[in-house]
């Protein structure tokens, strides 16, 4: 059995969920975003789509014949007030109708009490196994989750006392870790010699407390984690990278409102064709020589 | 011998066909239209009188195009037709079983499908102008380069340089970045000439089922290094037709046959023909109204969006 | 405020709280200047429209916005144009009654006892009610002049409708309301109509504020009017504050061949319009929505389907506060032009 996972917007939000399945021994498929799986979303994304979109559906069509499922979990929400951006409830009316493929699928409704829980046994029976072996293989995979969760965040805390240059990179995780949007950056960066703290890597409950400090009435359960490393990080930072990609539509409104509250150096950095990495590449050092200058 | 006329005013280019009634052309002109339909019109219609013999009458005539409506005024038009129409209507005439037009122009390119001869289905650009004709032309000037030679510059490459060209804006800059860094200009035109057809079957022609036969017009079908593209990305030969520029007005000029009686003189060379823009002050709308006067006399205004503004 | 629903809000805030209403002015395009100055670049272009009211209201002299809305990132408008507001050196109190897309009724009393200390809940229902039922009048009306318009004098249906909106802003009881709705209804229907049975008929769909907000589909209706077209359209406030739940729940069950779950906003009730339409042998859909709309772009693709499998013409546009009206009216003309060429086939 081998399940195809998109790379993309969801997959960095489900690791423990991977991580259970990979644990009942079903195989996962994945593969890091090339050039070659973003001109296959560009083929089938609507033009107005953001980027992380259209490299979503990339990572479908070259997953397609690769693999028996694909995983598609529909997230709703986390709770009355911690939501998904809309896009996170069209991807599985989009894949069905785009491509001809089997769906695995579950859903997030923590309003309606769709939890992970919920979704293991719901995935873990389709997939022929045991409840028995269904509860041992959740209770595996949170605490190696768990406990791999917790080493980052201590590293990501720890590199705040850095001596060097420390940037925080404020940026969902599918942009973040995409191998041609977030990590070229991250790595030019470090070749300048910075040290970058990540918005994701911190405990989540705080983050999302001390988000409330910048932005009231955000119900966007992700953002509110990124938005809240800038509170907990700001004493020890030099400067704040917001990293999007063209056109999302929760970063124009919120890193709109929270770049009016900073007192950092900033870039607001809108990652839209990825062919046109060198005015990027141009921004970015003027970036790091305004901070060089503080 | 009866004759009809069709105009087509774009933004870039004003073109003019004089066809019989077997749609046969008989006098063709294009033209820039540097900003002024109405001269560019009173050109064109020289051109194309000193073209015919005098043994003709013109009994029909057709605009279309971005400024067709005040040249339908300014020539007493027989029909006045949007593009899409008149370009289906102009290639449908030479090729009947034509099943897809691409179609690239100076600000717009559309895509028309079209099964048994009807109009199924059809799309236009969106937003911005990236990956057009002006687009095109305002890049060879940049790159300094004749926009006739364009086309064969971007033959000459097999290594087209990858452009970001979904926006004007972020194409322009990516262009100078790429000259920048040493590229050579032939793969860079090259590669100008491929992200146009990756950006149009990406914009306008996304979703479409592109059926053979296929017909390439407009004014950017004339540049060979675009043609080749379409033909490597769609796997297959698009036709191009050796009017591929003329079919809007030829199209315009097929849908004014057999609509009146009169016939047309075309001794507008002396006819005052103004346009004086003027702010209605109704509301805070402000709404620019164009008023047209022909031989100082008022005879239409548009632009106004509500009723308020009277004549005068 | 869009459209005309400014009346029946304006009714009910000057009713139930001892506040000056100021009334925004209708949106003109100097309101989209403004809104278009102080807005982020590529944030949807309601929040463009909604600040530059905000920005000519406060100017007008007011000291108190309410601002409500939900389902995508419309909920979070509140909070970043007051602020957009406040560097610019406003003055005043921003209540935003639904964030995500929740409305609590505890909330909202707080508000209102906050903007008044006279609030009273009672008369808060009783005119809440007279406004529920102006808002369906109005809609009623509303569709009716819709479906006909293209076929009938327009401004005796303007000139009707003001009237009408005169009156019901000045009612003080649910039954005059009714009685000045009968009224006006009949007289509306008295209107002569001059349409063929088997005229052109489109149904317009999409994002709810680009739909009802005139100025920001470039007058759409008016134009398909004027090529003698008959138009459906289901949104409307009565759909959006009323029916709303209850269609999407109708419009999963009814395209379960094109969707499972819900998407934003109204994007899965569109597809079902899409399929409505479709059934019902319309000539063609419009699909209408501000630039980056998320929801909508994705119900595009789906919507596409549907007319495919259904061989429907639909046409997009996404509008922006720099769309060309030219371009739009060229679009709209080649529509008609094909809805016409495919029925003489």
């Amino acid at each position: 059995m081998k399940i195809g996972i998109p790379k993309a917007l969801y997959y960095y939000y489900i690791k423990d969920f991977i991580l259970f399945l990979e644990k009942l021994g079903v195989q996962i498929v994945t593969f890091d975003t090339t050039k070659e799986i973003i001109d296959l979303g560009n083929l089938v994304a609507g033009d107005e789509m953001c980027l992380s979109l259209k490299i979503f559906l990339g990572h479908v069509s070259y997953l397609k014949d690769k693999c028996d499922y694909i995983l598609i979990p529909n997230i709703k929400n986390y709770g009355k007030n911690d939501l998904m951006c809309t896009n996170f409830t069209s991807l599985y009316n989009l894949v069905s109708n785009l491509f001809h493929v089997n769906i695995l699928t579950y859903e997030i409704d923590y309003k309606n009490k769709l939890t992970e829980k919920e979704a293991s046994f719901k995935i873990g029976q389709e997939l022929g196994f045991s409840k028995k072996h269904i509860i041992k293989c959740i209770k595996k995979s949170k605490v190696t989750y768990n406990g791999n969760l917790k080493s980052k965040i201590i590293t990501n805390m720890n590199n705040l006392k850095s001596s060097k240059k420390k940037i925080l990179i404020v940026s969902h995780p599918y942009n973040l870790y995409d191998e041609f949007v977030g990590k070229p950056i991250i790595k030019y960066l470090e070749n300048l010699n910075c040290e970058i703290i990540y918005s994701d890597l911190f405990d989540a409950k705080t983050t999302s407390e001390m988000s409330k400090y910048l932005s009231s009435d955000l119900y966007f359960k992700y953002s509110k984690n990124i938005i809240g490393s800038i509170v907990i990080s700001n004493e020890n930072i030099d400067g704040i990278l917001f990293l999007t990609t063209f056109p999302c539509g929760i970063d124009s409104l919120v890193n709109e409102l929270v770049i009016r509250k900073i007192n950092k150096p900033y870039l607001n950095l809108v990652i839209d064709d990825l062919d046109s990495q060198m005015g990027v590449i141009t921004r970015l050092e003027s970036f790091v020589d305004i901070i060089e200058q503080y | 011998m009866k004759c009809y006329l069709g105009v087509d005013i774009g933004s870039i280019s004003t073109k003019g066909v004089i066809i019989d009634d077997d749609n046969n052309i008989l006098a063709s002109s294009y033209i820039p239209t540097e900003g002024s339909p109405v001269t560019a019109v009173k050109k064109l219609i020289k051109i194309l009188k000193d073209k015919m013999d005098d043994k003709y009458i013109i009994k029909g005539i057709g605009t279309t195009g971005s400024a067709r409506k005040l040249i339908g005024l300014l020539l007493d038009a027989t029909i006045v037709k949007n593009e899409i129409m008149a370009h289906a209507i102009g290639t449908l005439s030479l090729y009947p079983d034509t099943k897809t037009i691409l179609e690239i122009g100076g600000q717009d390119s559309k895509i028309i499908l079209i099964q048994n001869g009807i109009i199924t289905d059809y799309a236009m650009n969106t937003l911005c102008a990236a990956g057009t004709g002006s687009f095109l032309s305002s890049q060879a000037k940049r790159l300094g380069v004749d926009i006739k030679e364009f086309g064969k510059y971007a033959l000459k490459s097999d290594n087209p340089v990858k452009i970001a060209a979904r926006c004007t804006v972020f194409a322009e800059s990516d262009l100078i970045h790429k000259a920048q860094a040493g590229y050579k200009k032939e793969d860079i035109i090259s590669g100008l000439c491929k992200s146009i057809v990756l950006n149009y079957l990406n914009n306008v022609g996304k979703g479409k089922k592109i059926k053979e036969p296929i017909v390439f017009q407009g004014g950017v079908s004339k540049n060979e290094g675009v043609v080749k593209y379409f033909n490597e990305v769609l796997n297959t030969n698009v036709i191009v037709d050796d009017n591929s520029h003329l079919m809007g007005a030829l199209g315009i000029a097929i849908l004014s046959k057999g609509k009146t009686d009169k016939t047309y003189d075309l001794n507008i060379e002396d006819v005052s023909f103004q346009t004086k823009a003027r702010e209605c002050k109704g509301c805070s709308n402000n709404c620019e109204i164009l008023r047209i006067y022909k031989d100082d006399k008022l005879i239409d205004n548009w632009g106004n969006r509500c009723d308020k503004y009277i004549k005068n | 405020m869009m459209g005309k629903y400014n009346i029946p809000v304006k009714y009910l805030l000057s009713k139930i709280t001892h506040c000056i209403i100021i009334e925004p002015e209708k949106i003109t395009s100097k309101t989209i200047e403004l809104g278009n100055k102080y807005s982020p670049s590529f944030v949807c272009t309601p929040f463009k429209y909604t600040l530059g009211t905000m920005i000519e209201s406060l100017d007008k002299g007011a000291n108190v916005i309410i601002q409500a809305g939900g389902g995508c990132r419309y909920g979070y408008y509140a909070e970043l144009q007051e602020q957009i507001l406040k560097d610019l050196g406003y003055d005043f109190k921003l209540y935003n009654l639904v964030t995500a897309s929740n409305l609590n009724v505890k909330k909202l009393y707080n508000i209102f006892k906050k903007i008044d200390k006279k609030f009273s809940v009672i008369k808060a229902i009783y005119y809440l009610y007279i406004t529920k039922n102006m808002i369906r009048y109005m809609d009623k009306i509303d569709d009716y002049v819709r479906l006909n318009i293209g076929f009938s004098d327009k401004k005796s249906y303007k000139k009707l409708m003001d009237e009408m909106l005169d009156k019901f802003i000045k009612v003080k009881n649910p039954i005059s309301l009714y009685a000045i709705y009968k009224k006006y209804n009949k007289k509306i229907k008295k209107v002569k109509v001059n349409k063929p049975k088997d005229c052109i008929k489109v149904g317009v769909i999409g994002e709810l504020y680009t739909i009802m907000e005139p100025f920001a589909n470039y007058f759409l209706e008016e134009e398909l009017a004027k090529y003698n077209i008959e138009i459906k359209r289901f949104t409307n406030i009565n759909y959006l504050l009323f029916t709303n739940k209850k269609v999407s729940k109708k419009a999963l069950l009814n395209t379960k061949e094109f969707q499972k779950y819900k998407m934003g906003a109204d994007a899965s009730s569109n597809v079902y319009f899409a399929k409505y339409l479709c059934l019902k042998n319309y000539d063609g859909i419009i699909h209408i929505k501000s630039s980056f709309c998320t929801p909508e772009i994705s119900s595009m693709v789906l919507i596409n389907k549907v007319c495919e499998k259904y061989n429907k013409p639909v046409i997009y546009f996404s509008f922006d506060s720099s769309t060309s009206e030219v371009g739009i009216k060229t679009r709209l003309e080649a529509f008609y032009d094909m809805i016409e060429m495919r029925r003489n086939r």
